[in-house]
């Protein structure tokens, strides 16, 4: 029999898998992207500082770039290969997919990522220690190796809404895959946000600046930068918005939370009218205040959008063909590549998991809890808690009131048909939405004990 | 684990390219990172020793390996992206199964290893200049050697746990109880850690032959330093071979039942030779090898005995997957991609080459030479064709893309 690929499962209770592996992504984003976007900034000061012999200039990009040395280049480096190994944990399957499809694409990155860690190591610690040409020179190679690892991870991230042509569910190739519309909206507005993100960490180093002129020119620079890359980014966004699928389009209008929008819009309407104080009053910019601005960005901004781009995902997490549950949920003719789907239809997932105790193949009376609790393990946990704290808890999903039945029933209805939006299919045997509906039910009564705990605490003269 | 639950663990999209490249380039990319691992801890190291030390010429070395290790630890970071990416592409149902297995310990990876890159910079920020003033906070300096210690010990046992396929049940599901937690590490071979640790000390000893003879021929260089460094080195190199030798063997001697085939294997030979060799370099030249560029040759004879041990360790992990578990990576299905397979290789070869050999040598040079550096014009001309040339890639990307999405 035709086994599923299924790894092992990791469930971490108290916030989910799904959620570290945002964590790690969104301070990996804010470190890349600032470092991207700093480099182009250094190799802009680099040529003015060449053109208009202004040597200040280079002493901001030598302090900046040495504090880029830690925030970006130490945190960044190891976040990076982070998300790597959080999703490896996380989602294995997710990341083979796009290891396999795109190995070369990160190798090439991987060229340019060595190029730019030498040259990040240069640019600081031979300012004024090789001639001014030669500094110019090594920043530009910097600023464009830089921005290059940007334009390859782009199509990647891209690929994982959707392969940049529909052709390459057909044909294959990595170009169908990689370059899209969607590729190029994304690029563009992110490009526009790094220079944000860079003006804001940037306003920590320029507000430290002791000759009183020069920082209140640098803070006005990284103000009118941030200004416009702003603007600009909110106006890529809305292309951006035109690029995605309509599948995702119908997530965001129903699963995104109401307050997404206006939050959205709040945030970017703080950004700019930090910029627009900064730049009106640029002394009483403090590197205290920037920081801030940073954890904002950070709070407010990276993770809201890296939550919304995981959600209009769903139900896959990546190439539109691996489910958020790990299962193959489509056939990719392409690749040679097969739906699950029909196997679990035929045999179960109890008779094709290959990391499934041989006793829990079988369901029983006294296993289905068991049972339930793999099944959960495998095809929920990846998207809902199974506990009350974390990602999107699966007890919540159901009423108090549901029976086994009126659970099992549901399973074996829409969710096993493939029609509630934003959910994998998961075709599970009558046996096994029996065990599964026994595990959620178990859930459910742990959670409402646990209410009402919570709503009567026991008092020390009731527990005498 | 039979050998067909570990195909259907593959994954199903294939690999772009024949499967030997990427072993290939796991093993070259795995023994350029374990050589900056071994500089970095060698140099992190002998910047405690130092730091701890009153003696000028200690304190000294400390300055110049708190550099050296707070750059490797970068080099290695960046170079380990590679082996990482080739493992996952041909090992996968192995990489993926051990990683699972042990999960909080590779999330506890990424948050250690922070841990120990920042408190090497928080001893950096603190002791700018080791022979101007006292030592502060050491203990930084030490407790981020023992971090990047044990973030060496995580990455050793999930690479060891790949090679147990039939304990990964076991391992997760104990008494048939599902244990998902994914904290524990289950298979750690201390033989196997600890002679990859120890490594690290004739890999410094080379370096510091090499780091002698670089600072050598700056202008009114103290010969008492250079002699302080050359015995270090020599010490260094010599007992560190022999006790890794020792190491060895003993890891030799107790290697799993699926793995004791490598014993037969001549690599094994060749490296126990190619160690005794490195350990008698000092021996054999005495002080000619501070002559011209023969320090420099040490390094990479260094280099070479690194590499053959990541040879050594894809053969051991050939024995247990392979010969033991039937599983092939070289049967892994092909579904080929010439652009970008031709594009790594080109960018690789021509941007990579004359970016690297541009920038490192301008780096070399400015730091022989007094004062301000000013390449030569043909340096310069490099420098300016690594500009054109990385140019000219983004503008095939945007060119490529916009056709692609015209179709």
């Amino acid at each position: 029999m035709e086994m599923l690929g299924l790894y092992p499962v990791w469930f971490e209770p108290t916030l989910g898998s799904g959620w570290i592996i945002g964590i790690i992504a969104t301070i990996h984003v804010l470190f890349s992207h600032t470092s991207v976007g700093a480099a182009l900034v250094f190799s802009y000061l680099a040529v003015v500082a060449y053109r208009k012999n202004r040597p200040e200039l280079l002493d901001y990009i030598r302090r900046y770039g040495l504090f880029l040395l830690v925030f970006s280049y130490v945190l960044g480096s190891i976040t990076g290969p982070g998300i790597w190994f959080s999703t490896t944990v996380g989602s294995p399957r997710g990341i083979s997919a796009l290891i396999h499809s795109f190995v070369w694409k990160w190798a090439t990155e991987w060229v340019f990522f060595v190029i730019e860690v030498i040259g990040v190591y240069m640019i600081v610690y031979l300012v004024n220690k090789v001639d001014q040409k030669t500094h110019l020179r090594i920043s530009i190679i910097f600023g464009l190796a830089s921005y290059t690892t940007m334009l390859i991870i782009i199509g990647i991230l891209s690929f994982m809404l959707m392969p940049g042509n529909e052709n390459w569910y057909t044909e294959g190739g990595y170009l169908n895959g990689f370059y899209g519309s969607n590729t190029f909206a994304q690029l563009a507005m992110r490009t526009a946000f790094m220079f944000t993100m860079t003006a804001v960490v940037g306003g920590i180093v320029a507000s430290s600046i002791k000759d009183v002129a020069f920082r209140k020119e640098m803070v006005r620079r990284l103000a009118i930068l941030g200004l416009v890359a702003t603007a600009a980014g909110l106006g890529l966004f809305q292309w951006y918005l035109t690029t995605i699928p309509a599948t995702a389009e119908l997530v965001m209008e129903n699963r995104l939370p109401e307050y997404f929008t206006p939050a959205l819009i709040s945030v970017m309407g703080g950004i700019m009218a930090y910029f627009a104080a900064t730049l009106a009053a640029p002394k009483l910019l403090k590197p205290a205040i920037a920081g801030v601005m940073t954890v904002v960005i950070l709070v407010f901004g990276l993770w809201p959008e890296e939550v919304a781009r995981e959600s209009i995902r769903k139900p896959y997490v990546a190439g539109g063909y691996v489910y958020s549950n790990q299962v193959i949920g489509r056939d990719v003719p392409g690749l040679g590549i097969h739906s699950e789907i029909p196997t679990i239809e035929e045999h179960g997932f109890t008779n094709t998991l290959i990391f499934l105790p041989e006793e829990l193949r079988t369901v029983t009376d006294s296993n289905k809890e068991a049972v339930g609790q793999a099944l959960a393990l495998n095809t929920c946990s990846n998207c809902h808690s199974l506990t009350d704290t974390g990602i999107r808890p699966l007890a919540n999903y159901f009423g108090e009131d549901s029976s086994e039945s009126d659970i099992a029933a549901y399973l074996r209805a829409a969710l096993s048909s493939g029609t509630t939006l934003y959910m994998p299919q998961i075709p599970l045997q009558q046996d096994e939405a029996t065990a599964l509906a026994s595990f959620v039910r178990q859930l459910k009564d742990q959670s409402i004990a646990v209410a009402a705990d919570q709503d009567n605490p026991i008092t020390v003269s009731q527990s005498h | 684990m039979n050998v067909d639950s570990l195909y259907a663990l593959r994954d199903v999209a294939g690999v772009p390219s024949h499967p030997i490249l990427f072993l290939v380039l796991g093993v070259v990319t795995f023994a350029l990172h374990m050589f900056a691992v071994h500089v970095m801890l060698g140099g992190a190291a002998l910047t405690i020793r130092g730091a701890l030390s009153q003696d000028t010429y200690w304190r000294q070395l400390a300055n110049a390996m708190l550099s050296t290790a707070k750059i490797a630890v970068s080099v290695a970071v960046v170079i380990g992206v590679a082996p990482l990416l080739f493992v996952q592409v041909i090992y996968d149902p192995f990489w993926y199964t051990s990683n699972v297995l042990s999960a909080w310990w590779v999330i506890g990876f990424i948050i250690i290893l922070s841990a120990a890159y920042l408190l090497i910079y928080v001893f950096y920020y603190k002791n700018e200049d080791l022979t101007k003033s006292k030592t502060k906070c050491p203990g930084s300096m030490i407790l981020s050697l023992a971090l990047f210690i044990v973030v060496g010990l995580i990455m050793h046992t999930l690479t060891n746990q790949m090679l147990s396929p039939d304990q990964w049940m076991e391992w997760y599901a104990p008494q048939g109880q599902i244990d998902a937690s994914g904290t524990q590490l289950h298979s750690i071979n201390w033989a196997r850690f600890i002679f990859m640790i120890a490594l690290a000390a004739p890999v410094t000893g080379a370096w510091l032959y090499g780091y002698r003879h670089y600072i050598s021929v700056r202008h009114g260089s103290d010969s008492g330093y250079l002699e302080f460094v050359h015995n270090l080195a020599r010490k260094l190199l010599a007992r560190g071979s022999l006790v890794s030798l020792v190491i060895g063997a003993v890891w030799m001697v107790t290697l799993p039942e699926n793995q004791t085939e490598f014993l037969t294997n001549p690599m094994l030979y060749i490296t126990a030779v190619a160690l005794i060799v490195l350990a008698m370099v000092p021996t054999l030249f005495g002080n000619k090898i501070n002559n011209g560029y023969t320090a420099y040759w040490l390094v990479a004879v260094a280099f070479v005995v690194i590499a053959l041990v990541a040879i050594d360790r894809e053969i051991i992990r050939w024995f247990a997957l392979v010969v033991e578990s039937g599983y092939n990576p070289m049967d892994y299905p092909i579904n080929m991609d010439w652009y970008s397979t031709i594009l790594f290789f080109v960018t690789f070869a021509v941007v990579g080459g004359m970016a690297c050999t541009y920038l490192i040598t301008v780096a070399w040079q400015a730091g022989q030479t007094e004062g301000t550096y000013t390449p030569s014009v043909a340096i310069s001309r490099l420098g300016n064709w690594t500009i054109y040339i990385i140019l000219i890639w983004i503008v095939h990307y945007f060119a490529v893309g916009f056709w692609v999405w015209a179709q």
